[in-house]
């Protein structure tokens, strides 16, 4: 069916039994929900302990904790008021409230993917997320031609030769400003431009779902179907880049050596061959992410792998009709959530023998 | 014309050539996997604002939503139709011979409606009314609902009055990608679930209607020779493909992108078609209107290649226009380059048959419609 | 007019069958539109507004907002009224004075309770759809945009729940017993003097106070009282979305 037309959710009602009537689903009420995360969870998680509070509420008046993110302090009172709806976290004597839903705010040394929207004369402007566009020093990046090279006038007339409008680029955060505002910093062979593969933007970080800070941000998959090997890049602000994996040439070559190398190509805008074959696993592996944010999962290595193998089996078990699409029908979403239940609880079994 | 909102769509050469190559593949891959003709799905709903006429709402997978809102009022007609409806029985008693027929086509004359009882009114956030894009909008949807001259009929009441009727389509989400396709469907299930009371009055006397509403008929009535409200789709080809349902990094990289209008023709009862197919009754599609549209992708820069490139080692072009001829010549393999050049007439005349061909695309989109359960 | 039932000298029923001190309706949804940073839908009575909050983004125009913009985020209103949602069909257009008031309303309101210093030359853009209108549209506006505030994760001091209130006292004229109302529909605001009333949270502090008809000083006190009254009753429905919200995040998410 090439066009599929779905009811919208139904609005989540709990029984009432204060003022608000309930004949409110039926005569002229508008269901609204969004599309996001209303199919009831197959996986039993304990929620319970976490804590949630709403904006006004006071979350403690023990004058011993120190307030964080989320909070303030009511002025001539002790008492520490959640300024946002979220769960509150202790840890030692800061007390801190997470948004269930939220803005990126940088975070030093986290590793984010951005697009230049500014080139100044010194440095660019990159859109991460945030709420204020984060900047990148000429003097961030590395040069071709050598760490050690030093910055020229010419380098800032050919500032555009090297990130323009719109590239792409991954980075991490060296430090903020006082308006908390990002300075980012390329300094490595594993930052710099992005290309061979597609972005895509996952919102809502906080909470639920959405990327998560790990261990792992970047890592390589080995796709079937003769797709090759594909980098995965999630930037913690939601920010992901898919693309073939190039070989970085040469093994243990003295690292100028590697830096000469390496650097020219690190400018490029031109893409290198890339199979049809790949091009498909990019698609797929885009669509999994899709989905994890759709059910509300967080994003990261270990939930894209089990995705990808369970949309590997699921298309594998539509015989002759391979079609890598996920979201066609309102099956495969759950079918992909059944394979992914199916090995967390293989792995929660191994847990708990072990 | 160019969208200016869909330029918010800031994409790099490199990821611009990526979609590009990937889309001109056979067949071609498209960033979520989707097979061409292969539309998203979406969330449908209709009568949600019990106070009027006609409502939908529609939630596209990419987060845009849009709200129609229909409703109807009864309006005077104007002394000059009147007038001219009066002239025509006047010169009926001369001729004594062809009064009949005479009789026959004055009335089935006197049904006929006017274009300017269709008001249309088109609300985007951040553009304000005067806008080309809500007006560009706003144009294309009511050329297409009164193309087949027929619809303003259902709004004749008798000789003195009339229906006027009011369309207000309203865009909820910031115009991510171009919201054409979007208000059309919410438009054309609006107009499905429309409903005006049931008229009581007899002739030419003042309007006097049903008060009950479940006595009300609906605009489109939904017997077996249903004739559909128009729908409009965006089309979009690269190379020799032809793509459906565009997502905003689609339409990016396109070289030609189409708005196609399709609408139903009133269908001519042969007992011999019917039989054939399996109760499905066959519809009958005719092309209402065809827009090109610039596709963002002109406006794109093109990226550099190796070769060009100061910080890969190349050389740069020493003036400009070095550089532009340079540009022209060189055809490499993953630099993008933004497309030139308007389309060949084969594939446009391609791109309508995949749309109008029985089975294809514009049938599965209105049965789809159709399948909405209404109110 | 609307008070002139017999139903009312009876029983003090208005048209829809309230009591004076009851609240109409009051429903809501939070995180409606995927695409959007933060939005939400709401309902009081027949009154329906849809409310969408994009940013703090970094604003487009850096020179025009340089002064109060420099360090503090803008908060910006735009409110639609369709065409459909009135009983007759009117075309409102955006310059509106009585739209362009409740505009500046609701972005003083929301300037002074977020935390704009946090976002330092941003801009906050609230935009309010109107699907239908029933009386009590600036209170409803204000609901709707603390829960699409709320949804995009912008810190604020409190909920800014508001709602409207009235005097029977045009109906009674020289009436020593006029009554306040709670929550007028829109007959009812045609015809009686009321005000919308906002206040921060829980307490009684008021943060909108917006009275536009002729009533008598005696009235005024009452009307208020019930007013808040009634604010802190929409407060305890707005606190019920979002933890409802909230824990049905926290249950579906992977721990």
């Amino acid at each position: 069916m090439a066009i599929t037309i779905l009811p919208p959710a139904p609005a989540y009602l709990e029984p009432q039994d204060d003022i608000s009537s309930d004949d409110s689903d039926v005569d002229g009420g508008v269901d609204l929900e969004g599309n996001s995360g209303m199919r009831p969870s197959k996986r039993a998680r304990h929620s319970s302990d976490q804590e949630l509070v709403t904006p006004g509420e006071i979350v403690t008046d023990d004058p011993q904790w120190m307030r964080g993110h989320g909070t303030y302090v009511a002025p001539s009172t002790t008492e520490i008021v959640a300024t946002v709806a979220g769960t509150v976290q202790r840890t030692n004597k800061l007390l801190s409230v997470r948004p269930l839903r939220a803005r990126y705010t940088p975070e030093i040394g986290d590793l984010v993917v951005g697009r230049i929207v500014e080139v100044q004369s010194k440095r660019w402007r990159v859109d991460v997320g945030a709420p204020v566009l984060a900047s990148l020093p000429l003097s961030a990046i590395n040069l071709p031609g050598g760490i050690l090279r030093k910055r020229t006038e010419t380098d800032e007339l050919q500032i555009r030769t090297f990130f323009s409008e719109g590239d792409l680029l991954v980075a991490e955060v060296q430090s903020l400003y006082a308006d908390g505002s990002a300075s980012l910093h390329t300094r490595s062979l594993k930052y710099g431009k992005l290309r061979n593969g597609v972005f895509m933007s996952v919102s809502g970080t906080g909470g639920g779902g959405g990327v998560v800070r790990s261990r792992r941000q970047v890592w390589t998959i080995d796709t079937v179907h003769g797709g090759g090997k594909v980098d995965v890049i999630l930037g913690v602000n939601g920010y992901i880049w898919i693309s073939k994996h190039i070989e970085v040439v040469g093994g243990d070559t003295a690292i100028t050596r590697i830096e000469e190398s390496v650097s020219s190509t690190v400018y490029s805008s031109q893409n290198d061959e890339i199979a049809p074959e790949t091009r498909r696993e990019v698609s797929r592996i885009r669509g999994v992410i899709e989905i994890l944010v759709q059910e509300g999962l967080r994003v990261d290595e270990d939930m894209v792998m089990k995705g990808y193998e369970a949309a590997v089996e699921v298309d594998s078990e539509n015989q002759g009709e391979s079609n890598a699409y996920l979201g066609g029908e309102a099956v495969v979403p759950g079918a992909v959530d059944m394979e992914i239940a199916k090995q967390e609880g293989e792995e929660l079994k191994n847990v708990k023998r072990a | 014309m160019a969208p200016s909102s869909t330029q918010q769509v800031l994409l790099s050469p490199a990821e611009l050539s990526y979609l590009h190559t990937s889309l001109s593949l056979d067949p071609p891959v498209r960033p979520d996997a989707r097979t061409s003709s292969q539309f998203r799905p979406l969330i449908a709903e209709t009568d949600i604002l019990p106070g009027t006429n006609g409502s939908a709402r529609i939630c596209f997978a990419d987060g845009t939503e849009a709200i129609v809102g229909i409703k109807a009022e009864v309006e005077k007609s104007r002394p000059s139709y009147q007038a001219s409806a009066d002239r025509n029985v006047a010169e009926d008693d001369d001729d004594e011979e062809d009064e009949e027929t005479r009789r026959d086509e004055q009335l089935a004359k006197e049904k006929k409606g006017l274009n300017e009882w269709v008001e249309m009114s088109v609300e985007i956030p951040s553009f304000r009314d005067d806008d080309s894009m809500p007006v560009f909008m706003a144009a294309m949807l009511s050329e297409a609902l009164l193309a087949d001259g027929a619809f303003t009929n259902k709004l004749w009441i008798n000789r003195r009055f009339h229906w006027k009727l009011y369309l207000d389509i309203l865009l909820l989400s910031q115009p991510l990608s171009y919201p054409l396709p979007l208000l059309s469907l919410t438009t054309h299930l609006a107009l499905l679930s429309t409903r005006l009371p049931r008229l009581k009055s007899e002739e030419d006397e003042d309007p006097l209607f049903d008060d009950d509403w479940a006595a009300s008929v609906f605009l489109y009535p939904r017997t077996q020779s249903l004739i559909r409200p128009p729908v409009t789709l965006l089309v979009m080809s690269v190379g020799n493909n032809i793509i459906f349902d565009p997502t905003k990094e689609e339409l990016a990289v396109a070289e030609s992108v189409l708005a196609v209008s399709v609408g139903e023709r009133p269908q001519e009862k042969s007992q011999g078609d019917m039989d054939v197919d399996s109760g499905k009754p066959a519809r009958d599609l005719r092309l209402l209107a065809i827009r090109t549209i610039d596709p963002p992708s002109r406006l794109t820069p093109a990226g550099v290649p190796n070769t060009l490139n100061t910080a890969t080692g190349g050389t740069a072009a020493g003036t400009t226009e070095q550089a532009s001829s340079k540009r022209e010549t060189m055809e490499e393999e993953g630099v993008w380059q933004p497309p030139r050049g308007g389309a060949k007439r084969k594939l446009i005349a391609a791109m309508i048959q995949a749309v109008l061909a029985r089975g294809g695309v514009a049938e599965e989109v209105l049965d789809g419609l159709d399948a909405v359960e209404l109110g | 007019m609307p008070l002139d039932t017999s139903t009312y000298s009876l029983a003090l029923l208005r048209l829809d069958g309230r009591r004076w001190n009851e609240l109409r309706r009051l429903t809501a949804q939070i995180s409606t539109q995927a695409a959007a940073d933060g939005s939400s839908y709401l309902e009081m009575g027949n009154t329906k507004v849809i409310c969408t909050v994009t940013g703090p983004a970094e604003g487009k125009r850096t020179g025009g907002a340089g002064t109060g913009g420099g360090n503090e985020a803008e908060v910006r209103v735009e409110i639609g009224i369709a065409g459909f949602s009135g009983v007759d069909r009117k075309r409102r257009g955006r310059n509106d004075k009585r739209i362009s008031e409740m505009q500046t309303t609701i972005s003083n309101t929301f300037a002074s309770s977020l935390f704009t210093h946090l976002y330092p030359h941003s801009t906050i853009n609230i935009n309010i759809h109107i699907l239908s209108q029933d009386g009590s549209l600036l209170a409803a506006c204000l609901n709707a945009s603390t829960l699409a505030l709320i949804d995009a994760g912008i810190p604020m001091r409190n909920y800014i729940c508001a709602c409207t209130a009235g005097s029977t006292s045009s109906h009674s004229a020289n009436d020593e017993a006029a009554d306040p109302l709670l929550d007028l529909n829109n007959l009812e605001e045609q015809e009686l003097p009321f005000l919308t009333v906002a206040t921060v949270g829980e307490s009684d502090e008021v943060a909108v106070l917006v009275l536009e008809t002729r009533v008598q000083m005696g009235r005024l006190e009452g009307m208020l009282a019930v007013g808040v009254d009634g604010c802190k009753q929409v407060r305890e429905i707005l606190d019920g979305v979002v933890r409802r919200r909230g824990k049905r995040i926290l249950e579906s998410a992977a721990v």
